[in-house]
C-alpha cells in the first residue's frame, strides 16, 4: 500500500522517472486546465504523500535515496528547460525541477503545510506562465521562443506578467519559490550543495534564455493585442497570493 | 591544396572592389558627417537605397506609420503622390477590369497602417486567395513535393552567402554570432588606441599576422575544438589564406566577388573603418601598426571555416557550400522544414511539432509532416492575403468589395502584384511627397529684395561671418534683430584648408572638409616670454590618471586614494557646473598663443635644421661620449654635422683634437645617423616637412580674396569683421565631435578663424588685395572668435592685438554677442524637453545651457543639425527676418561677382557636398537608427579610443545615435534629402552644375534636391524633377510677398 501511495504521489508531485506521466497528461490539456493542475494535483500528491509509512517520516534507510533522486530530478529538468523551445513545455519542466525541493522537505521530515506552501510556490508562478502561454498561443498560434521576438513591445502587459511568473519560478528573491528552496535546502547534508548551488544557476540561465528569445529583441510577427484587464487582475491575485505565501515561508506566520 | 599566384591577387583585386560601397568610418575623435551609401553615390538614390538596404540589411525610408503621421500634420504633398499614383498606373499594362486602382493604391498608402499589406508568400495563389475570400480551402497539389521544395530553396541558398550563414539558417546554430564575436575581440586587440593598459603583442607585422601569432597561443580557441594550427601551415599570407580556405569551402570562383562582399559588410563598421585607415596616410596608429581589409577577410575566414570544421566534427552540420547543396539535393523536404523552423518563418502552431520531427529525424514522418505544413502554409499565405484585401476594399468603399468577390483567381494575381509593386517603390513617393512640401515651405518663406535694391548707406557696426551650419542661423538671425549687425555665411573652415599642430598635442589635425588634404601646416606657439612649469593640479592629475591605467596600482590605489575620485563622481552628478567651475579654477588657462602662418624661406628652413641638428649633436656628444659643452667648440660641432652628413671627409677635427680612434669615432657618427637622425636622408625630409608650414603671400591674398568674394563682401566693410569659427562642448560624450565643425573635419573652426583673420589684418596683404578691387578701411580688424553651439557662448580671440581705438568698441560688442547668445539659449532650450517657460527667460536659459554642456549624464547636450533640410546659396536679403527654425545651411554668395562661376563652382564642390553628407548622415541614422545609426547611446561604449560599440562588443557603431535624431520614439529629424536652393539666373547655375561631374551625379541621381532661384526671370523657383526644371507655382516677386508669408519679425527676446 505504501508503495502505491509513494508511485502515486511521485506522479503527482512530481519527480523522475514518473514525472514523464504528470507531464505527459497536463500537455493533453488546455491551457486554462493546466493553470489549474499545477496547482491542485500537487496539493493532492502531498496529501497522499502524507499517507504514507502511516504519516511518518520516510525511514531513515531511504531518505538519503530520496533526496538524492530529487536532487537528480531536479537537475536533469532544469537541464531540459535549458533547451526547451516551447513556453508551456518550459513551465512545466521548470515546475518539476523546482518541486523537487517537497520531496527534499518531505523526507527531511517537514510537516504538511510546509510541503503545501512549497508546492504553491512554485504552483502559483507555473500557473500564470501557462495560462499566459495559453494567451500567446491563441493569439499568436504558438508560444515557441525565438519566433517572434521582442512581445515586450507589442504585448507589455502580458510580458509584465510573464517576466514575474519566470522570476517567480527561478527562485528569485521575494517570489516565495526562493523562501522554499532555502527551507528545502537546509535539511540537505552540507556535501550536497554543490549539486544544488549549480541548479540555481540552471534555472537563472533558462530565464535568461527565455527573457532573450521570447520577450526582448525585434518583434517579427502579425499585431496581436494584449491580454484583457481581467487576466490582468487575475494575475494580479496570483501574485498577492503569492507574496502571502512568500511572508509565510519567509517566516513571518509561525506555521512550523 | 596548391595556390597559383593568380589566386592570390584576385582575391586582392575582389576585395577592392567588395570595398567600395562600404563607407568609410573616421574615429570619434574627428567625427565626420558622412553619407552612409557614399560607395554608392555612383547611381540613382533609389537604387543605390536598394542595394545598400541589400549590402547592409538595412531600411532605406521610414516606415507607412511615420509617413502617415507626417500627412496627418500636413507635411505631405498629396498632389505629388496623387501624380505619382497615376504615372504607375500609366505604366501597367494589365489591371483589374472594375475596380478604382488609384482609390485602392491611395488608401493602401494613406489609410492602413500596417507597414506592409501584401507580404509575399511562398505557396499563395490567386485560385487560393480567391478560396480564401469564399472561406474555403485550396488544397496544394501533392505531387512532386520534393522538386517544389527544392526550388524554392536553392535560389535561396546560393554559393554567393557565407557557408556558416547558410548552416545557421538551416541547423540553428549561431556560428556566425560566434565569428563575430571572436572578430571584434581580434579587432579590439589590434587596433586598439591606447585604451588598454596591456597591449597585444607583435602589432608591428600586420593585422593577420599578429592575429596569426596570438591565436597559435589562444586556449580558448583550443578549448572550443578549433584548430588553427593546420589551417595556418596552409597558407602564410593573408590573401593566400582567403583563397585557400574559399576553395576549401568548395565556393564556385564565379562566386568569389560576392561572396567576399557578403563577407565584408556584415561587420561594415569595423571594415569601414579599416578602409579609412588604409587611406589616411597621416593617421599615426596606421603607420604604426598596418591593417588592410584582406586581413580583416582572412581573420574572419579562418574564424568561420575553423567554426564550420569544427560543427561537422561535433554535430554533423555541413562544412561547405558543396555539403550545404547537397542537403538541399538530397533532402529537401528536411531542409526546407529546418529553413522554416531556424530561419523563423514558421508557423508558430508547428513549431513544436517539427522541431520534434526533425530531432527523431525519420524521413518518412517528416515527408508526411512537411505535406501537411505546407498545405497548412499555404492556407495561412491564402488567408492574410484575402484579409487584407477585404480590409483594403472596406477602406476603399463603393462597390469595391462588390468588385473583389467577382475577381476570377488570373485578376487576384494581378491585382496582388501590382499592390505588391505599388508597396515595394512606396518609399521614394512619400520622400518626394514630402520633399515637396518643403519645397513649397521654402518658396512661401524666402523675401526676394525690391527690384531696385538701395545702394548701402550705412556702415554696420560689426560684420560677422559664420559657418553654414544650420545652428548658426539662429544666432545670426538673433544678432542681426539686435542691433547693427551684417551676417554673413561661409564654410567653417573660412575657405582656408590647414593642418593644425596646436600647442601641446603631438599630432596634426586636419582643419578642413574631409574630401580634402591640406598642403600648408600650421604652428601654433605660445607667445609667453616665461618658462612654465607644470602646475601642481595638473601634474597630480597626470599622477592619478597613471594609477588609474596601470595594471596593477588600482589593487593599491583604490583605498589609498580612491576617496579623491568620489569627490570627482559627486561634484560631477550633483553640481556639474559649479564642479567644473572648481576644476577651471585649480587649472592654469592655456596660455597666450600665436600662429605660425608665414611660409619658412628655404634659408631659414636651413637655418632651422642647422641649429635644431647642432643641439643634437651637443647632446649626443654628452650623452655617448660624456664630453661636456665646454669642450666642444662651435666650429666642432659645425664640423661633425658636416661629417655626419657625408659632406666632409672624416676624421672629425673634435677626434684628431681628442686622439678618438678611427672605429670610435665610425661608431659615434653611425649614432647620430641612426639615433640622432643626423643624416642626409632625414635632413632632406625634414627640409620638406618645413616647408609645408605657413602660407605664401599669394596664397594668404588668394584665400582672403576667394574668402570675401564668396560670400559677396568686397565694400563697405565695417570697424569689426568677426570671423566666428563654432565648436561644442560636453562630457561624457564620444559623439562630441560630431557637433563641432563639419566643414573643419570634425575638429573646432578657431584656428581657421585665427588664421584668415591674421591674413587679412596684415598690411601686406590688404595692399595686394586693393591691387585686385577689394579695398579694406584701415580701421577695418577681423577678430577671430568661436561659437559655442551648447552654450550659446561667441568668445572673441587674439583680442591681445586689436588695435587700441578698437577697445572702446568691444564692450558694445561683447554685450551685443552675449544678448544674441541668451536669445538663441532661450528658443533652444524648450526644444531639448526643458520647460517652455525658458524662452521668455533668456538669463536662466543661458544658464541651463551651461549646464547641458557640463553635466555628464546629458545624453543630449544640444540637438546638433537634426531636422535640417535647406542649404540656401545666395545673398541674406532673400532669408533676413526670416525664422528659419535652424533647418537650413546659409551660405552667402552673390552671383553678381561671379561672372565666370567659379566661386559658384567651389561652393557646390565644397559646402553643398558637406551639407549633403551631413543631411544624409542624419537621413539614414533616422530612417534605420539600429543599422546606419549607432543606436541608443545608453548601451555604447568606447573601443580603443577610436569609436564606440554596444555593451561590451559589437561592429562599431558608425552612424549617429537615436538621441541625436528620434525624440520620445518619433523622429525628431525629419528625413528628406537636402533642399539646396541657389539664387543665380537658370542657365549660369546649370552651366556651372555641368562643368563639375560629382556635382551633377549627385544632383541628377537625386542625392540631393536642387531648387534654382532665378533673380532675372522675377525670382522664379525652378525645381529640377523628373530629369527637367520645372516653374514652383507659388514662386516670383508677387507669390513672393503675399500677406500669409510666414515671416516671424520679432526674435522670442523682442517678443
Amino acid at each position: 500500500m505504501d508503495r502505491a501511495l509513494f508511485a502515486l504521489a511521485a506522479v503527482f508531485v512530481p519527480i523522475f522517472p514518473l514525472s514523464w506521466v504528470f507531464n505527459r497528461t497536463a500537455a493533453l490539456l488546455p491551457a486554462g486546465a493546466q493553470a489549474l493542475v499545477v496547482l491542485i494535483v500537487p496539493q493532492i500528491g502531498i496529501t497522499l504523500l502524507a499517507a504514507t509509512f502511516h504519516g511518518a517520516p520516510p525511514p531513515l534507510s531511504l531518505r538519503p535515496w530520496i533526496m538524492g533522486l530529487a536532487t537528480a530530478s531536479a537537475l536533469l529538468y532544469a537541464l531540459r528547460a535549458l533547451s526547451a523551445r516551447e513556453l508551456s513545455i518550459w513551465t512545466r519542466l521548470m515546475l518539476c525541477s523546482g518541486l523537487a525541493v517537497v520531496w527534499l522537505a518531505w523526507a527531511a521530515g517537514s510537516p504538511g503545510p510546509v510541503l503545501r506552501l512549497m508546492a504553491l510556490g512554485w504552483g502559483l508562478p507555473a500557473a500564470v506562465a501557462l495560462f499566459l502561454a495559453g494567451a500567446l498561443t491563441r493569439r499568436a498560434g504558438g508560444a515557441y521562443i525565438g519566433l517572434q521576438g521582442g512581445l515586450i513591445a507589442v504585448m507589455p502587459r502580458m510580458t509584465a506578467g510573464l517576466v514575474l511568473a519566470v522570476l517567480a519560478l527561478t527562485v528569485t528573491p521575494v517570489f516565495p519559490a526562493f523562501f522554499m528552496l532555502w527551507r528545502g535546502l537546509e535539511s540537505v547534508p552540507l556535501a550536497w550543495l554543490p549539486f544544488w548551488l549549480p541548479l540555481i544557476f540552471l534555472w537563472g540561465w533558462a530565464a535568461g534564455r527565455l527573457f532573450q528569445d521570447l520577450l526582448f529583441g525585434d518583434y517579427h510577427g502579425e499585431p496581436m493585442a494584449d491580454i484583457g484587464a481581467l487576466s490582468v487582475a487575475l494575475i494580479s491575485v496570483a501574485f498577492l497570493v503569492s507574496l502571502a505565501v512568500s511572508l509565510a515561508g519567509s517566516g513571518g506566520a509561525s506555521w512550523y | 591544396m596548391v595556390l597559383i599566384l593568380s589566386d592570390r591577387l584576385k582575391v586582392r583585386a575582389m576585395v577592392y572592389v567588395a570595398s567600395e560601397p562600404i563607407p568609410r568610418f573616421w574615429p570619434m575623435r574627428t567625427f565626420i558627417h558622412h553619407n552612409p551609401l557614399y560607395g554608392l553615390e555612383d547611381r540613382p538614390f533609389t537604387a543605390a537605397v536598394a542595394e545598400g538596404s541589400r549590402l547592409f540589411h538595412a531600411r532605406g525610408y521610414l516606415d507607412r506609420g511615420s509617413y502617415q503621421d507626417y500627412r496627418r500634420a500636413g507635411k505631405i504633398d498629396d498632389v505629388l503622390i496623387g501624380r505619382r499614383i497615376d504615372a504607375f498606373l500609366a505604366g501597367r499594362t494589365e489591371g483589374p477590369a472594375g475596380l478604382d486602382l488609384k482609390a485602392w493604391l491611395w488608401q493602401l498608402m494613406t489609410a492602413t497602417d500596417r507597414p506592409r499589406m501584401i507580404e509575399r508568400g511562398d505557396f499563395a495563389s490567386g485560385a487560393g486567395i480567391r478560396a480564401a475570400l469564399e472561406g474555403r480551402t485550396q488544397p496544394v497539389p501533392g505531387d512532386d513535393l520534393e522538386g517544389r521544395l527544392r526550388a524554392l530553396l536553392e535560389p535561396r541558398y546560393g554559393p554567393t552567402a557565407p557557408v556558416y550563414r547558410q548552416v545557421d539558417a538551416l541547423f540553428g546554430t549561431t556560428i556566425g554570432a560566434t565569428v563575430d564575436d571572436l572578430v571584434t575581440k581580434s579587432c579590439l586587440d589590434f587596433f586598439d588606441e591606447g585604451q588598454s593598459a596591456w597591449q597585444a603583442p607583435g602589432r608591428e607585422a600586420g593585422f593577420f599576422q599578429a592575429w596569426k601569432g596570438l591565436a597559435r597561443r589562444n586556449v580558448r580557441f583550443l578549448l572550443r575544438g578549433l584548430h588553427l594550427r593546420q589551417v595556418f601551415s596552409e597558407e602564410d599570407t593573408a590573401e593566400g589564406m582567403v583563397a585557400y580556405i574559399l576553395r576549401r569551402l568548395e565556393v564556385p570562383e564565379a562566386a568569389w566577388q560576392d561572396y567576399i562582399t557578403h563577407e565584408l559588410t556584415r561587420m561594415h563598421g569595423w571594415a569601414g573603418f579599416i578602409r579609412y585607415r588604409m587611406g589616411a596616410k597621416h593617421y599615426y596608429w596606421a603607420q604604426r601598426y598596418p591593417a588592410d581589409l584582406v586581413d580583416f577577410l582572412a581573420v574572419r575566414m579562418v574564424l568561420g571555416f575553423a567554426l564550420l570544421q569544427e560543427g561537422r566534427r561535433r554535430h554533423g552540420t555541413p562544412a561547405s557550400s558543396a555539403g550545404v547543396a547537397g542537403l538541399l539535393r538530397t533532402a529537401p523536404v528536411q531542409a526546407y522544414l529546418r529553413h522554416e523552423l531556424y530561419g523563423g518563418t514558421i508557423l508558430p502552431a508547428w513549431a513544436h511539432k517539427v522541431d520534434d520531427a526533425l530531432a527523431r529525424a525519420r524521413p518518412s514522418a517528416l515527408a508526411g509532416l512537411a505535406a501537411a505544413y505546407v498545405q497548412a502554409k499555404a492556407d495561412w499565405e491564402n488567408q492574410r492575403t484575402a484579409q487584407a484585401l477585404r480590409g483594403l476594399a472596406r477602406t476603399v468603399g463603393a462597390d469595391a468589395e462588390a468588385g473583389l468577390a467577382g475577381l476570377a483567381p488570373g485578376q487576384i494575381d494581378v491585382l496582388v502584384g501590382l499592390l505588391r509593386d505599388w508597396e515595394e517603390g512606396e518609399g521614394p513617393v512619400w520622400l518626394e511627397a514630402m520633399e515637396s512640401h518643403y519645397i513649397g515651405e521654402l518658396a512661401a518663406r524666402i523675401r526676394p529684395p525690391a527690384e531696385a535694391e538701395p545702394p548701402a548707406t550705412r556702415r554696420p557696426f560689426a560684420q560677422a561671418l559664420f559657418c553654414i551650419d544650420v545652428r548658426s542661423e539662429r544666432m545670426r538671425r538673433h544678432l542681426e534683430s539686435l542691433g547693427d549687425y551684417q551676417t554673413f555665411g561661409i564654410a567653417g573652415f573660412f575657405g582656408v584648408p590647414l593642418g593644425y599642430l596646436e600647442y601641446g598635442k603631438g599630432s596634426e589635425a586636419h582643419l578642413c572638409p574631409a574630401v580634402q588634404t591640406p598642403k600648408n601646416l600650421v604652428l601654433e606657439i605660445p607667445a609667453g616670454l616665461e618658462f612654465e612649469e607644470e602646475p601642481l593640479f595638473t601634474a597630480l592629475e597626470h599622477v592619478l590618471h597613471e594609477l588609474k591605467a596601470s595594471v596593477l596600482s588600482p589593487f593599491v590605489a583604490v583605498e589609498a586614494v580612491g576617496l579623491l575620485f568620489s569627490l570627482g563622481l559627486v561634484g560631477r552628478t550633483l553640481a556639474p557646473l559649479g564642479y567644473h567651475r572648481f576644476r577651471s579654477r585649480m587649472r592654469t588657462g592655456k596660455p597666450i598663443t600665436r600662429l605660425l602662418l608665414d611660409k619658412l624661406s628655404i634659408e631659414q628652413a636651413d637655418s632651422i635644421m642647422r641649429a635644431v641638428q647642432r643641439a643634437m649633436i651637443v647632446r649626443a656628444l654628452a650623452r655617448e661620449l660624456s664630453i661636456p659643452r665646454d669642450q666642444v667648440t662651435d666650429d666642432d660641432v659645425r664640423n661633425l654635422r658636416e661629417v655626419a652628413l657625408g659632406n666632409e671627409a672624416g676624421p672629425s677635427r673634435l677626434a684628431q683634437r681628442l686622439g678618438m680612434s678611427q672605429a670610435a669615432e665610425h661608431d659615434f657618427l653611425e649614432k647620430l645617423r641612426s639615433v640622432y637622425r643626423i643624416d642626409r636622408a632625414v635632413t632632406s625630409l625634414q627640409m620638406g616637412r618645413l616647408g609645408r608650414i605657413g602660407f605664401s603671400v599669394e596664397e594668404q591674398v588668394r584665400y582672403v580674396t576667394q574668402a570675401l568674394l564668396s560670400i559677396g563682401l568686397d565694400r563697405n566693410f565695417s570697424r569689426f569683421v568677426l570671423l566666428i569659427g563654432h565648436m561644442s562642448h560636453s562630457e561624457n560624450n564620444p559623439y562630441e565631435s560630431a557637433l563641432d565643425c563639419g566643414a573643419c573635419g570634425g575638429g573646432k573652426g578657431l584656428p581657421n578663424a585665427r588664421a584668415l583673420a591674421a591674413m587679412a589684418n596684415k598690411p601686406e596683404i590688404r595692399r595686394r588685395l586693393r591691387e585686385r578691387g577689394i579695398v579694406i578701411p584701415e580701421d577695418t580688424w577681423f577678430v577671430p572668435a568661436i561659437h559655442n553651439t551648447t552654450t550659446d557662448v561667441i568668445e572673441l580671440h587674439d583680442l591681445d592685438m586689436l588695435p587700441a581705438r578698437h577697445l572702446l568698441y568691444l564692450e558694445r560688442l561683447r554685450s551685443g554677442l552675449a544678448a544674441a547668445g541668451r536669445c538663441c539659449a532661450a528658443e533652444r532650450m524648450p526644444l531639448l524637453d526643458l520647460p517652455a517657460r525658458l524662452a521668455a527667460e533668456p538669463f536662466a536659459a543661458a544658464a541651463l545651457a551651461q549646464r547641458q554642456a557640463h553635466d555628464w549624464s546629458q545624453v543630449r547636450p544640444e540637438w546638433g543639425l537634426a531636422r535640417n533640410v535647406y542649404a540656401i546659396v545666395g545673398r541674406r536679403v532673400l532669408t533676413e527676418g526670416v525664422d528659419l527654425e535652424a533647418r537650413a545651411f546659409l551660405q552667402s554668395y552673390d552671383y553678381r561677382l561671379d561672372p565666370k562661376g567659379r566661386l559658384l563652382e567651389n561652393i557646390l564642390t565644397g559646402p553643398l557636398v558637406v551639407g549633403e553628407w551631413i543631411n544624409l548622415e542624419h537621413y539614414f541614422s533616422v530612417v534605420d537608427t539600429e543599422s546606419f545609426g549607432s543606436g541608443s547611446k545608453v548601451y555604447h561604449n568606447v573601443a580603443g579610443r577610436f569609436a564606440v560599440m554596444t555593451g561590451n562588443q559589437s561592429d562599431l557603431r558608425t552612424g549617429l545615435p537615436s538621441q541625436t535624431v528620434v525624440k520620445d520614439g518619433r523622429p525628431y529629424h525629419e528625413p528628406v534629402r537636402l533642399i539646396a536652393m541657389v539664387e543665380a539666373p537658370l542657365e549660369f547655375a546649370r552651366r556651372t552644375v555641368a562643368r563639375l561631374a560629382k556635382v551633377q551625379a549627385l544632383i541628377s541621381g537625386g542625392w540631393v534636391r536642387l531648387v534654382v532661384l532665378d533673380p532675372e526671370d522675377d525670382y522664379r523657383m525652378h525645381v529640377l524633377e523628373d530629369g527637367g526644371f520645372h516653374v514652383h507655382p507659388r514662386s516670383g516677386r508677387a507669390a513672393h510677398s503675399a500677406p500669409d508669408n510666414p515671416v516671424l519679425e520679432a526674435s522670442p527676446c523682442n517678443r
